[in-house]
């Protein structure tokens, strides 16, 4: 197979998802980490992360991907991309020391012509003061989705390359890369890059803070948000594809990451950001939703009330638990014994002294007075409103995402509590 | 947001309460009483923190390792004297404690330090009081803050009501005495405001776990359940059995509301419910009856 050779440097969830869509392009792909039990791992067909889609690819593409724990196997590659995680604290505040020091090793092993491209989230500012010359230097935007990562890899809606100097033309290498997704590319200098990536999520988390806003006072007013924001997806200001699913707060890791820059940028240099503050108060709030309506609607009818909890990762289809909602409740929950099932967190994720894992979506219902769907998993759809009313003992479900089939649990005589929707107390 | 230094709860064995006398100090008193604590209640008969020796007054009734709550204020404060007058009072508590190393200080402020419009207030919500009444507290909070090396927790209830309030505002207590008697409630506009409302017992039994986790931080003391006036009105003149007018009167202010956010409390204190207002509202009332009786 002839064409460049495209190194990752970090097989994490962002880098091995971009490794395996880089390879499905019919494009030789070399994947380095430097811990060798994760690359034995990932060569033994184990992949350390979830994503629909993402095992069938990776066998199907297997020729032309090979992984490896050697740095200097990347001196084969005609650019590598820096792909390992950027670690946020509690304030979404990144540490940057593990990237610093990975991109030193990756620069000491690159071929001498090759290029480096930056892919992981870095504050506006880091990239031009990488000691690269610049026609070997980029920067380029990430769009990973937890739970449609292999969607986003290989059908990109664009490219946000980070250059010196935009004017000039991308190296033919990365540029024939780069084509091979079929999509337009948009050179600009690495900081309006940089910003580019952050501004995104400041706009989805816009959405979604309208959606989380909104939704609320739809409760207390007897609206029904699901029946609003179809109307405004038809508008064309707003859009079909607008964030306006609400939810429990903004959580993963990396909005709140892009919020705390803003901020702290903003700060830097007296720029008024005051919305961005807004944002994450907004989401604070709406994150524990679930633990007022649990403390209204069941402990204040029964204090030893028994609960079931339904989901642990912090979205569907992801392993992943970082921010997570039903984490943050079930901390909070440490006087009540709980049973819980996630299809793919284990029971032990969750920091609570009462907490018994149960085989099935299923068992979690029996004998629980309440129901709390906390992560809307596909499979938690298949669940019959009449198996759940005949395995409770109690009769509410709070079930933000509204997964379940409200209709069918009221008439099964279940109080079905979603966000946005009326409260309908007892009903 | 409160942080729990005790995380298996453990009362306290001895507890100062500074202004004993007033309507939560005598509430939380024979609260933590009832529950064996050996209290030390001191009223301005005792020590008065306005006079000159009222530190070296204070530091005689503490010991080394009690618990001190403190609850006096001249209230209030409407006006710049009232105001400095606190902030003297605060000044000789914090004297006056400093000198005997407490295990812990629990301070008992308002709400009205947060801003009139801060709906829903939580505890992270913007301290910027709109009232005298609102500033003294704010200063205080900070007064001890800066100079209380023990733990310090500061509680900031809502509106209280109960049956020993001595005072007569606006709201569930005159509303009550009113019914009571058969004579009519007056509204202001027509009691549309809403207000979150505390029954008082609930207060000692905030403060009660405040100082068994030896607490620190900030909490508020609040339902999460605000009533708009003529409601309260409504429910007092229900459960008196007389047939008080209620009436409405030319509105002078515009409507405001004041909801809470009780999110903290439910993580600090999960097995702590409030009183409902029905419920609070009946046992104020009874209890009225029992003190005429």
């Amino acid at each position: 197979m002839s064409g460049p050779v495209v190194g990752f440097a970090g097989l994490t969830h962002l880098g091995l998802v971009s490794a395996v869509g880089t390879a499905s392009k019919g494009i030789r792909v070399v994947g380095y980490d430097g811990d060798s039990e994760r690359v034995r791992n990932i060569n033994a067909g184990m992949l350390p992360v979830v994503e629909p889609d993402l095992d069938d690819m990776a066998r199907e593409f297997a020729g032309n991907l090979s992984f490896t724990d050697k740095l200097a196997d990347l001196a084969q590659c005609e650019m590598v991309y820096i792909s390992t995680d950027v670690p946020t604290d509690d304030r979404g505040q990144s540490d940057l020391s593990g990237i610093a020091k990975s991109i030193e090793s990756v620069i000491a092993a690159l071929n001498p012509n090759a290029l480096l491209i930056i892919l992981c989230q870095v504050p506006p500012g880091f990239t031009r003061k990488l000691p690269l010359p610049a026609e070997r230097l980029y920067y380029q935007v990430e769009t990973l989705v937890f739970g449609r990562a292999v969607e986003r890899a290989t059908k990109p809606e664009r490219f946000i390359i980070g250059c010196a100097d935009p004017s000039q033309p991308l190296p033919a290498s990365y540029a024939k890369v780069l084509g091979a997704f079929g999509c337009p590319l948009l050179p600009m200098l690495y900081e309006s890059a940089e910003l580019a990536k952050i501004a995104i999520n400041c706009c989805l988390v816009a959405s979604v803070t309208v959606a989380n806003t909104l939704a609320e006072l739809s409760e207390r007013i007897g609206a029904d948000w699901s029946e609003i924001a179809p109307a405004l997806k038809l508008d064309r200001r707003i859009g079909a594809y607008s964030y306006l699913a609400p939810g429990l707060g903004i959580a993963g890791g990396n909005l709140e990451r892009d919020l705390a820059t803003v901020l702290r940028l903003s700060e830097q240099c007296g720029s008024e950001a005051s919305v961005i503050a807004a944002y994450l108060t907004n989401s604070k709030h709406r994150r524990d939703w679930a633990l007022r309506m649990v403390h209204r609607e069941v402990f204040s009818r029964k204090p030893d009330a028994k609960l079931g909890l339904l989901g642990l990762a912090y979205k569907e289809n992801t392993h992943s638990t970082k921010n997570s909602p039903s984490l943050a409740l079930i901390e909070n929950l440490h006087p009540w014994p709980i049973t819980v099932y996630d299809p793919v967190v284990p029971a032990s994720a969750a920091a609570h002294p009462k907490v018994t894992a149960v085989p099935s979506a299923l068992d979690v219902a029996r004998g629980a007075d309440a129901l709390i769907v906390m992560t809307p998993w596909p499979q938690f759809r298949e669940l019959r409103a009449a198996d759940i009313a005949a395995a409770m003992a109690g009769n509410i479900v709070i079930d933000p995402f509204g997964v379940l089939d409200g209709p069918a649990l009221r008439a099964a005589g279940i109080a079905h509590f979603v966000l946005g929707k009326p409260e309908r107390a007892g009903a | 947001m409160l942080e729990h230094l005790n995380q298996a709860p453990s009362l306290p064995k001895r507890v100062v309460v500074m202004g004993g006398g007033g309507f939560v100090g005598n509430g939380l008193t024979a609260h933590l009483s009832a529950q064996g604590v050996s209290v030390v209640s001191l009223t301005r008969k005792d020590v008065d923190l306005l006079a000159d020796d009222a530190a070296t007054k204070l530091a005689a009734r503490v010991n080394e390792g009690d618990s001190v709550v403190f609850v006096s204020a001249t209230a209030p404060a409407r006006n710049a004297a009232a105001l400095m007058q606190n902030l003297r009072m605060a000044e000789a508590f914090v004297k006056g404690v400093s000198a005997k190393a407490p295990a812990h200080v629990v301070y008992v402020s308002s709400d009205s330090v947060y801003a009139d419009d801060a709906n829903p207030v939580n505890e992270r919500s913007y301290c910027q009081p709109s009232t005298m009444h609102g500033m003294m507290h704010a200063a205080r909070e900070l007064v001890l803050k800066n100079e209380i090396k023990a733990p310090l927790a500061i509680v900031r209830p809502s509106l209280l009501y109960g049956a020993s309030d001595p005072h007569n505002g606006y709201g569930p207590n005159r509303f009550r005495r009113m019914a009571a008697k058969g004579e009519a409630i007056t509204l202001f506009g027509n009691g549309e405001e809403q207000r979150d409302h505390v029954f008082i017992d609930d207060v000692a039994s905030l403060i009660k776990l405040v100082l068994s986790h030896r607490s620190r931080g900030v909490l508020n003391i609040a339902t999460g359940v605000s009533t708009s006036f003529r409601a309260i009105a409504e429910k007092t003149v229900a459960l008196s059995g007389q047939k008080s007018d209620i009436v409405p009167t030319a509105r002078q202010n515009p409507i405001t509301h004041r909801h809470f956010d009780v999110t903290n409390c439910l993580k600090a204190f999960p097995r702590f419910s409030y009183t409902p207002l029905d419920e609070g509202l009946k046992r104020a009332a009874s209890a009225d009856q029992g003190a005429k009786a």
